[in-house]
C-alpha cells in the first residue's frame, strides 16, 4: 500500500480552513451590518 | 454572547465526520491514506450541485413571484456554493496527484466542466455586485443562475460520455454502492454532516442578506 497520508492530511486541513474562514466571514458582516442599523 | 445553535451542532458534526474518517474509517488496499480525500471531496460536490440546483429552483421561482426572499435566498446559497466548489477544486487535485501522478488534466471533462461551473458562479456573484438597481440585479442574476445550473447534469455525466481519468460515481449509480459497509457509513454521516454545514451557512448568509437590505433601507428612508 503506497504511504499517500500526508495528501489526505494537507486536504483536510485545507477543507476545513476555508469552512471555518468563511464561517468567521459570515460572522463579522453580520456584525459590521448590525453596527450600521 | 449568544451562540447558535445550527451553526455549532453543524460543525460538531463535521469534526466528528472528520475524525472517525481519519481514525475510526479503514485504509483501502490500492490508494491508502489519499482514498480518505472521498469524505471530504464527494460530499462538497453533491453540496455544490444541491446549491446550485436550489439556485436555479428559487431564481425561477424569483422571475414568477418577485418574492424577493427568494433572490435573498439564491444569491446565499450561490455564495455558499462556490465556497463548496472550491473545496472541490482544492481536494480533488491533491487526491489526484499520488494515485494519477498528475495534480490537474485538462482534457479531462470532468475537471474542466467543474472549474466552468466555478467560474460561472463566481460570475453570479460578480455580476450581483455590478448591478446597482435591486430589481434589475435580482433578475440579471436569476436569469444566470438558471443557465449556470444547466451545467450539472452534464458534470455528473461526463464521466460516462467521455474519456476520462476521474472515477465514476460509486454511490450515486443506479446499482448497490461499491463501498464496503464502514467505509459507506462515513461517507453517509459525511454528506449529511456537510449538508448541515450547508443549512447552516445558508441560513447564517440569508439573514446577513435580510440585516443588510434592513439597513440599505434604513439608510434611504433616512436619506
Amino acid at each position: 500500500m503506497p504511504e499517500t497520508s500526508s495528501y489526505y492530511h494537507i486536504a483536510y486541513a485545507i477543507a476545513l480552513g476555508i469552512y471555518a474562514v468563511y464561517g468567521l466571514s459570515l460572522h463579522i458582516r453580520r456584525k459590521r451590518v448590525r453596527a450600521k442599523r | 454572547m449568544k451562540i447558535s445553535w445550527l451553526p455549532t451542532v453543524a460543525a460538531v458534526a463535521v469534526i466528528g465526520t472528520v475524525i472517525r474518517a481519519a481514525y475510526f474509517t479503514p485504509l483501502e488496499a490500492l490508494q491508502g491514506g489519499a482514498q480518505k480525500i472521498f469524505y471530504i471531496h464527494v460530499p462538497a460536490a453533491w453540496v455544490a450541485f444541491l446549491a446550485f440546483g436550489l439556485v436555479a429552483i428559487a431564481s425561477g421561482v424569483y422571475l414568477w413571484l418577485r418574492d424577493p426572499r427568494l433572490d435573498r435566498f439564491a444569491e446565499s446559497s450561490a455564495e455558499v456554493g462556490v465556497i463548496f466548489t472550491t473545496v472541490v477544486l482544492i481536494t480533488g487535485p491533491l487526491w489526484a496527484k499520488p494515485i494519477w501522478g498528475a495534480w490537474w488534466a485538462w482534457w479531462d471533462v470532468r475537471l474542466v466542466s467543474t472549474l466552468f461551473l466555478w467560474f460561472i458562479y463566481v460570475a453570479y456573484i460578480v455580476l450581483r455586485g455590478a448591478v446597482e438597481s435591486a430589481e434589475l440585479r435580482a433578475r440579471y442574476s436569476a436569469v444566470l443562475g438558471i443557465l449556470g445550473a444547466l451545467l450539472i447534469p452534464f458534470v455528473h455525466l461526463s464521466v460516462y460520455l467521455f474519456a476520462t481519468m476521474h472515477p465514476k460515481p460509486i454511490i450515486g449509480k443506479p446499482d448497490r454502492p461499491s463501498l464496503p459497509n464502514e467505509m459507506l457509513l462515513t461517507f453517509l454521516i459525511a454528506l449529511f454532516s456537510f449538508t448541515l454545514l450547508y443549512v447552516a451557512f445558508v441560513r447564517s448568509r440569508y439573514q446577513y442578506a435580510e440585516e443588510r437590505d434592513a439597513a440599505a433601507t434604513k439608510a434611504d428612508f433616512d436619506a
